[in-house]
């Protein structure tokens, strides 16, 4: 997929967002681990969720995951060009499940379980989006 | 909680569209319906609540009822809590009931023109979690059609059973008095209408549309005093599961079973005391076709996937094992989606009077609500039993 024409300004990002999205920036999906007690989470958020520190950090995941359920969707909002796919991911780590576009397949080519990878473009506005593909490798 | 009150007035004005009335007179409407359906006087109604009024509300559109109606509740609310909240005025009415503060209540939901344009444009920046995927679609029908497709895959399923709940759901409309669509549909008409997310086709999907409803809600010692056949309340559950929408914070979390449902019915069940099996007649939330086939797995008649075959033999349809959305479901009453757990209920009171007419469950004597909040994370169960 080249770039994709689609603004998400830096005003709308949620707090406990703005770190994810730098991160994507530099091709980089990201997750929290809590300082505390070391939990992993995903997505992110300003506490942890296990024990409700405040003290956390970002690591990187590894890109990695099973599509675990997809839509073709033909009806969105205005701002989307249809018809489009969605796949809702299990992250490799475990810690989280991810919606997300799907590049680089059709419909038909689809299959829950299968591994896929997730992968970068830039979008309008100075901000990148992620996609996941199938995983062949 | 057995018995201890009773649904003893209903009132509901077919949903639709009603684009030259105020939510305040549709909402006026249904409670005088309501009222005189109960056979009292307005100011008996000691307790209003109602659910919110999303175009702009500002929670003062009970205290306007009151104004219009003339009278001076003690005890009185709006509440919100996604869809579930209809069934939380329902719980509240019951508590203030049991502690004695009130004897009656009037519980009541109006809801016009607001859902299609709210529905389009919510969810991406509304929650943390799927405010991380501004790519990825607006509305919430993609995050059912995963369900129904994950489903699918689980207990093999296709789209015909899918379909065949839809017109299930439209044949048992024809008959009633406030569904919007009546006109008869065959499978392939579900098949072949618009796809919107796949497996979700246009006909699989409930329409946003106009209503308002009521229900008086008495304590047991009133409604027998005033009423020939009171509708009692023998239990509710509640439950969330803690996700939203889409359950993105871990990866054991079902989406083609519902935890919420299974946790809420049970709960309901323990507190009426009765089996799933009891129960003669259930309304359940299902905005799209796939979750009639989940949800009554999640509350305990069939085992996951074996609704599959007993949507083909009708085991759903009045007559069969538990008759469900006997008037036609979300799909086919149209769905105020606030209101619509008031119709659920309404519905239910009908069938437990004897009532319900050509969609009447032969001695129809114990009912369940079901109604969820979320994508079925936040579900609440209310039992209703006749004398």
């Amino acid at each position: 997929m080249s770039k994709v024409d689609f603004a998400w300004p830096a005003s709308r990002h949620t707090p406990s967002g703005r770190e994810f999205w730098a991160g994507l920036k530099k091709r980089k999906l990201l997750a929290n681990k809590c300082q505390l007690c070391g939990e992993m989470f995903f997505p992110p958020r300003l506490c942890c969720p296990a024990c409700l520190g405040d003290r956390l950090e970002w690591f990187e995941l590894s890109g990695k995951g099973t599509l675990y359920s997809w839509t073709e969707v033909f009806f969105a909002g205005p701002e989307f060009k249809t018809p489009f796919l969605l796949g809702l991911v299990d992250l490799a780590e475990g810690v989280g499940r991810i919606a997300s576009r799907i590049a680089g397949a059709e419909a038909g080519e689809l299959k829950i379980g299968m591994p896929v990878r997730f992968t970068f473009v830039d979008a309008g506005e100075d901000f990148t989006i992620y996609c996941v593909t199938p995983d062949t490798g | 909680m057995r018995r201890m009150a009773a649904i003893i007035g209903c009132g509901a004005v077919q949903v639709g569209k009603y684009p030259d009335r105020l939510e305040s007179e549709l909402a006026l409407d249904a409670v005088r319906m309501a009222l005189l359906d109960a056979g009292i006087e307005k100011g008996q109604a000691e307790g209003i609540f109602t659910t919110p009024d999303l175009r702009g509300g500002i929670g003062l559109q009970a205290n306007l009822l009151c104004e219009y109606l003339r009278i001076t509740p003690k005890s009185m609310a709006e509440m919100t809590c996604g869809a579930v909240a209809a069934g939380l005025t329902v719980k509240t009415a019951v508590n203030e009931i049991m502690l004695g503060q009130i004897d009656v209540a009037v519980c009541y939901g109006a809801e016009r023109e607001c859902s299609i344009e709210w529905f389009k444009h919510f969810g991406s920046a509304l929650f943390e979690p799927v405010a991380l995927q501004p790519y990825a679609s607006y509305g919430i029908i993609w995050a059912y059609a995963m369900s129904a497709r994950r489903y699918m895959h689980e207990t093999g399923a296709k789209e015909e059973h899918f379909a065949m709940a839809a017109v299930r759901n439209r044949r048992n409309a024809r008959h009633s008095p406030v569904a919007a669509f009546k006109a008869p549909i065959a499978i392939e008409d579900v098949l072949e209408s618009r796809n919107l997310c796949s497996p979700i086709k246009l006909l699989d999907s409930s329409a946003s549309l106009d209503g308002a409803a009521a229900v008086v809600v008495a304590s047991a010692e009133f409604a027998r005093r005033v009423c020939p056949k009171p509708v009692y309340i023998m239990g509710w559950g509640q439950y969330h599961d803690n996700s939203c929408i889409i359950p993105t914070d871990r990866c054991d979390k079902s989406i083609s079973s519902f935890v919420a449902t299974r946790e809420a019915a049970a709960a309901a069940f323990r507190v009426a005391g009765i089996n799933p099996e009891d129960v003669d007649v259930a309304e359940v939330y299902a905005p799209f076709s796939p979750h009639e086939l989940i949800i009554p797995e999640d509350i305990g008649w069939f085992e996951k996937g074996e609704m599959v075959k007993a949507i083909e033999t009708g085991e759903t349809e009045i007559g069969g094992k538990i008759p469900v959305n006997t008037d036609g479901g979300l799909l086919s009453r149209g769905h105020p989606w606030a209101v619509t757990p008031f119709y659920q209920t309404i519905n239910v009171v009908r069938q437990l009077r004897g009532e319900a007419g050509e969609n009447q469950v032969p001695d129809a004597r114990i009912g369940l609500v079901h109604c969820e909040g979320g994508m079925m994370n936040n579900v609440f169960v209310l039992i209703l039993g006749s004398e």
